[in-house]
């Protein structure tokens, strides 16, 4: 049975109208809204309007150019994302651009395929350290997935990280390379109730990071530095990676500490960054300008740096020198409270002979430290000479 | 350009819409004409070259055609030369690689790789050209006096790129007659958004979702490589649908009345039927312009078999210039075939629950011809589907199952009539217009978010 045709004389054109206004809308707000460079939480340059001339034109070349300007300029572009995050999480998806969205308000990276480069890197990694006479030690950061299990969504792929680790160790034990696994003293930490791992972000916290210190320094032979020692401040409203990568734009931000000796100063610590032939230095390891940005943590000497070197006068060792990505960036403050010299290189920038710095250095340890995500995607330690 | 992209909902569509209104009745083909052309070129602006240079000789042949409709001799012949024309330059730009790959097969040959990309459309337009030159051979359409109003018709930008293959003799009426209605401007509206929900919503979700099953088709199990390829099933479904919905809607808004190109093709209980209800204007072109013509089915029976074996066998070719293709098109002539002279009776007496499963279960296999281009791939895929050596389900299949299993269902029930059947029930009745008008609005917003995120690539590991 079907009614008789009913319908409100107006209301029956609505959807029309509504469909007229958001198009038309949308593109009258495009027109007249402001144009940026810059995305912040992308951290990456927009595209600018294409520049006309025949050839582009010809090529098809500005077509495709005006497309991405107008997806990259599109009015509201966050909110857009953000509602595609939580439309995604309404389907039943566990997550959004391949993080999970997971309880008390952790964000948390899926886990890495396991068709990655990890045997690779570390056959690399042995490689180089057979080929120097400074003793090294590895240290991997573990998954914050695997660590941070409980708060997981109820349907994720598993973290493989016992099944990496275990390998890992096994092929640096043949060559005499030492290892650190942080799994248990993680878990332990974690069970405690430590935060150990940022919720918006994929790096370890100034906690987790202390802890790692702890536990590198106890296979070093050295001693950390009583925590209670040091001034812990707190700040605020830190947005981290896997909040601006998934658009969970609802999850609440992170505070990140800084755990500092109050008895440094310009007087004894002096950090040197080389990028290429600049060279910036600095009396303070912690760079607070940082701390007005939403992603707070180059706070600590100052983010990626082909090379960074720590100097403090006041201690008592020699030089350490790092292999390392980000996650050591929270964790040098503390070795250089042992280390007289902290040289930290990153292969992603630095493209020269690392074995070379060692001789220059003569560091009397080198530490290889990487979160194992980051070491299982890279592609630049294979070129570790 | 695609209907799905920002750049077509919100710069193309307003600015032509806007001006399509705007211009006088009489000069609303040629500015059709032209703004396809934009459309069309877009993305390979020299393109439109080969495009205007396909509309101008079908005109041209059309023309002769109707020239000469008393001279049988030179009737034909302008048509023959004329179709040669159309299927040689499909042939060229469609076929070369495959040809040259075939015949480098051969020992003693060596035919250097010709890299010839495919111009978007082309499988369509030339056969909406060829139905044209065919239909005025046949008297069964006018010809075209006017060159714009053809040319407006082949590259009509509804259905330029993905069909459905529009018979001139189905528009000739309306291209130089049509009105334009505030009730068909809403219709297609509404129609328009099934079908960008149907593209964007769902068969975007299932494509991710076949996409990461059959990332690792060792470790699925058996009810991992079903569901994947069932995710790929309703993929292709929603894609090609959602696309002729836009088209048709599109069309209704710019006064063009375009016929159906699919009815709920999975709830056919035959595969004959599927065939009745998937692609409708494909199967309609093939039927009358190669079927009859070869003797449909008036030459006897082995004839018969044979006619729909080259019909089926150049479908498949059509979808795609690879072997696969056309393996999946003999593997549906070979099953009409056997249910046309074997199964049918057989068929009618079951229960129509098992005439479905019986379908979905071929039409399920068919997609994996379609899918595996690597003959390798394809092969495993088979052994996946029945080998419970591989487990029942891969741990991360069964995560990515769990995590779609709403869409999974939402994608099932509207691949069967039901929504329809409840709309049409409450279409007229007063207040129809709010559930209507906030379904778009959801659409919209949903849509928007969608292609939106496409664009949105955090670069992280740069400057943190």
């Amino acid at each position: 049975m079907h009614f008789a045709d009913n319908r409100s004389k107006i209301g029956k054109y609505i959807p029309a109208v509504v469909f007229l206004i958001f198009i038309y809308g949308m593109a009258l707000w495009f027109l007249f809204s402001p144009k940026t460079d810059y995305s912040s939480s992308e951290k990456r340059y927009l595209q600018k309007f294409p520049e006309v001339n025949a050839e582009k034109l010809l090529s098809g070349e500005f077509g495709s150019e005006f497309e991405t300007f107008f997806a990259d300029q599109f009015p509201q572009r966050n909110t857009w994302v953000g509602l595609n995050a939580y439309t995604a999480l309404a389907e039943g998806n566990n997550g959004a651009s391949g993080v999970y969205n997971c309880k008390n308000g952790y964000l948390i990276n899926k886990p890495v395929s396991t068709d990655n480069n990890l045997d690779k890197n570390i056959s690399a990694v042995a490689d180089f350290a057979k080929s120097i006479d400074a003793p090294t030690t590895v240290m991997l950061v573990p998954s914050t997935g695997y660590i941070v299990d409980d708060v997981l969504p109820t349907f994720h792929d598993k973290y493989n990280d016992d099944e990496d680790i275990s390998k890992i160790s096994s092929t640096l034990s043949k060559d005499k390379i030492g290892f650190v696994d942080l799994r248990e003293r993680f878990k332990s930490e974690y069970k405690n109730g430590s935060q150990l791992y940022y919720k918006t972000d994929h790096h370890w916290t100034t906690k987790g990071a202390y802890t790692g210190y702890q536990e590198l320094c106890k296979a070093l032979g050295v001693t950390p530095i009583d925590d209670s020692t040091l001034k812990k401040d707190s700040y605020p409203n830190f947005y981290g990676t896997t909040y601006s990568s998934s658009g969970f734009w609802l999850t609440p931000p992170d505070n990140i500490e800084i755990w500092s000796n109050p008895n440094n100063s310009s007087k004894n610590i002096s950090v040197k960054i080389t990028e290429g032939s600049n060279v910036k230095t600095s009396g303070s390891m912690y760079f607070t300008d940082h701390l007005k940005e939403d992603d707070k943590y180059p706070v600590f000497i100052d983010g990626n740096h082909a090379l960074t070197e720590i100097t403090n006068t006041n201690a008592k060792n020699g030089t350490i020198l790092l292999i390392k990505d980000s996650f050591s960036h929270s964790l040098a403050p503390f070795l250089a409270e042992n280390y007289s010299k902290v040289v930290l290189v990153d292969l992603r920038y630095y493209k020269e002979s690392v074995s070379q710095l060692v001789s220059t250095y003569n560091p009397e340890q080198v530490v290889v430290l990487y979160g194992i995500d980051n070491l299982a995607t890279d592609t630049d330690i294979v070129w570790l000479k | 350009m695609v209907f799905s992209s920002l750049v077509f909902l919100f710069a193309y569509l307003p600015i032509t819409l806007l001006a399509y209104y705007l211009v006088p009745r009489q000069g609303r083909n040629i500015f059709l004409f032209i703004v396809n052309l934009i459309f069309y070129g877009w993305g390979e602006p020299k393109l439109v070259l080969l495009m205007v240079f396909n509309i101008f000789f079908n005109y041209i042949g059309g023309w002769l055609v109707d020239k000469y409709r008393a001279d049988a001799k030179k009737k034909k012949l302008f048509l023959i030369l004329t179709c040669i024309l159309d299927i040689g330059i499909l042939a060229v730009f469609k076929y070369t690689g495959m040809i040259t790959e075939t015949l480098n097969m051969l020992p003693f040959l060596n035919i250097p790789e010709l890299k010839i990309s495919l111009p978007i459309g082309i499988s369509f337009y030339t056969f909406q050209t060829m139905s044209y030159v065919i239909d005025v051979y046949r008297d069964d359409a006018p010809v075209s006096k006017n060159f714009i109003n053809f040319g407006t018709y082949v590259a009509l930008f509804p259905q330029l790129i993905a069909g459905p293959i529009v018979r001139y003799r189905d528009v000739a009426e309306q291209l130089v007659n049509r009105r334009e209605t505030l009730e068909m401007f809403t219709k297609g509206v509404k129609l328009f958004m099934v079908g960008l929900a149907k593209k964007v919503i769902i068969a975007n979700t299932m494509g991710t979702l076949t996409t990461n099953i059959f990332a690792t088709t060792d470790e699925n199990g058996v009810v991992g490589t079903w569901v994947g390829m069932i995710a790929y099933t309703f993929q292709i479904y929603f894609d090609f649908s959602g696309y002729s919905d836009m088209a048709c809607g599109l069309g209704n808004m710019l006064g063009f009345e375009f016929l159906k190109n699919f009815n709920y093709p999975y709830i056919a209980k035959s595969i004959t039927d599927f065939w009745r209800r998937w692609h409708i204007s494909l199967s309609t072109w093939f039927k009358e312009y190669v079927y009859i013509p070869l003797g449909g089915n008036r030459k006897g029976v082995k004839r018969q078999i044979l006619n729909l074996l080259i019909v089926w066998g150049l479908t498949g070719l059509w979808h795609g210039a690879a072997y696969n293709f056309v393996l999946w098109g003999l593997y549906y002539g070979l099953l009409l075939i056997l249910e046309k002279f074997v199964l049918k009776k057989f068929l009618d007496k079951l229960p129509s629950f098992v005439q479905h499963i019986y379908t979905l279960f071929i039409v399920i296999i068919g997609w994996g011809l379609f899918y595996f281009t690597d003959v390798g791939q394809l092969g495993e895929f088979m052994v996946d589907l029945f080998n419970f050596g591989n487990g029942i389900c891969g741990d991360q299949a069964f995560n990515l199952i769990m995590s779609n299993l709403p869409m999974l269902i939402i994608a099932a029930i509207a691949s069967t009539p039901l929504a329809t059947m409840i709309y049409t029930r409450f279409e007229h009745t007063r207040f129809m217009w709010i559930p209507e008008t906030l379904y778009c609005i959801g659409v919209l917003a949903v849509s928007t978010a969608g292609l939106v995120n496409q664009s949105y690539n955090p670069f992280l590991y740069f400057r943190f």
